[in-house]
């Protein structure tokens, strides 16, 4: 008997837990004046909006005109020409990479940093091949701008840098101590090769871009505004660079009443 | 002992049905999001039609009215019925037209649903797709919330970036720019409608 009084609870919870699920996830019932969702779009501080504008759109038209074509003509290069290019290119960063993770406290890190930094500049030949992926040392990013965030500087006003893009003043900031910073850089400084920095930088953009044609595609063509979603996009992906969690967790959620369906 | 034994159980049967409730939410998005691979990667059918059938597909999942209402705030309140019935339209086709757009970009790529969780506290569902491309995996995070034995998309993340964040910030600053004129803001919804449409059909 006490058997099948056990066995009834069991039954009852397995069907209270459905129902209150069930009837938790229909009883969203926020109303039209529950607008407040977010405050991202509230933080960007742009006070030089009008010049930023400005920039943008001299950005845009180079853009157009210069990078995606480089871009497009790059992505028809076969694939293991272009993940050599990406790899080499991202295998230079990695010293200042764990140097920012060691800036961060994240020690772990940049151990694994220095790992795929020394094992793909020798078995993977000089960094064009990702071996250390394999090997379970993933790729992760960490700038200046992201350690200063770390340690509580805030983001300052936005800012577009003409060429470079969306920044603020921190990461603009982080962004000069990276140049001035940068190993390869100051080597290729000293030996007399300092055409190699802009043809560095230049590779990395047209890198870049390649692997966000479509999106920016879709962001430019479907935009009412694509200075303010090109600002809002910048935040939130740093946003998500500077905390390393979860993207999805970050993101704040709408709370949408659906009620109007 | 007996306690413990039957704490564990309560915890057990809370996450299996939490893991349920996922489950059933991504089998629901798989089918969807067919849908509209399946319409792009049609030879036979006409540009128009498939953009038809890709935004009947999306403003059926997504709460299209709803997203419209919450982003344009106070200015959807001080407008006249006219003009908020425009708005509404103009705002389904333009959120058709930002995700066939986007979606356009990986038609040809496969994907599969990698992960997906239930949120209990804000009963939300997210779904992550991981879309294989040439030079490396990316993954989407869809959010989807279940209202009345339906589903809705309400949120699209890429890389740390929600769709719905960035339509708000948009929409927010154009509104600024026409001084919180919904009827302007149609005008200007409008045009670019038209533009974005006759690029994904050409």
């Amino acid at each position: 008997m006490n058997k099948l009084k056990q066995l009834l609870i069991f039954f009852s919870i397995i069907f209270i837990s459905f129902n209150l699920n069930a009837g938790a996830s229909d009883d969203v019932k926020t109303n039209s004046e529950d607008f407040e969702t977010s405050i991202v779009e509230d933080e960007i501080y742009d006070p030089l909006e009008g010049i930023n504008r400005a920039i943008f759109g001299f950005n845009n038209v180079a853009d157009k005109i210069i990078l995606e074509p480089t871009a497009k003509g790059y992505k028809k290069l076969p694939t293991p020409v272009q993940s050599g290019v990406g790899n080499f290119i991202n295998n230079l960063k990695l010293p200042l990479v764990a140097v920012n993770q060691l800036l961060q406290g994240q020690g772990k890190n940049a151990a694994e940093s220095t790992g795929r930094f020394l094992v793909n500049s020798t078995i993977g030949i000089f960094g064009l091949i990702d071996v250390a992926d394999n090997l379970g040392l993933e790729q992760k990013e960490e700038d200046f701008g992201q350690t200063l965030a770390k340690w509580g500087v805030g983001d300052g006003f936005y800012i577009v840098l003409p060429l470079f893009g969306p920044s603020n003043l921190r990461d603009t900031s982080g962004m000069f101590m990276t140049m001035m910073t940068d190993p390869v850089n100051a080597y290729a400084a000293s030996q007399g090769e300092a055409w190699v920095i802009p043809l560095r930088t230049a590779a990395n953009a047209v890198d870049q871009r390649s692997k966000i044609i479509d999106e920016v595609n879709a962001l430019r063509d479907n935009s009412l505004d694509y200075y303010a979603a090109v600002r809002s996009s910048y935040y939130q992906n740093r946003k998500a660079a500077i905390n390393n969690i979860d993207d999805s967790d970050l993101t704040p959620l709408p709370l949408i009443s659906i009620e109007f369906e | 002992m007996i306690n413990l034994v039957r704490f564990l159980v309560f915890i057990f049967i809370i996450v299996l049905s939490l893991s349920l409730k996922a489950s059933e939410a991504s089998n629901w998005l798989k089918k969807e999001v067919d849908k509209i691979l399946i319409a792009y990667q049609d030879p036979n059918l006409p540009n128009e039609n498939r953009f038809l059938l890709i935004e009947q597909t999306i403003n059926n999942n997504f709460p299209g009215k709803s997203i419209a209402i919450n982003i344009a705030k106070q200015s959807y309140k001080n407008a006249n019925e006219e003009t908020r019935s425009n708005y509404i339209n103009l705002f389904k086709r333009h959120l058709a037209l930002n995700i066939a757009s986007l979606m356009q970009g990986y038609s040809n790529q496969k994907y599969q649903l990698t992960d997906s969780r239930y949120d209990e506290k804000n009963k939300v569902n997210y779904i992550d797709m991981e879309i294989y491309l040439d030079t490396g995996e990316m993954i989407v995070t869809w959010r989807v919330l279940k209202h009345k034995e339906r589903y809705f998309v309400i949120d699209l993340i890429i890389s740390g970036i929600s769709l719905y964040e960035t339509k708000r910030s948009e929409f927010n600053s154009m509104l600024k720019n026409v001084d919180n004129d919904l009827a302007k803001l149609n005008e200007e919804l409008h045009k670019i409608n038209e533009s974005s449409y006759q690029k994904i059909i050409n």
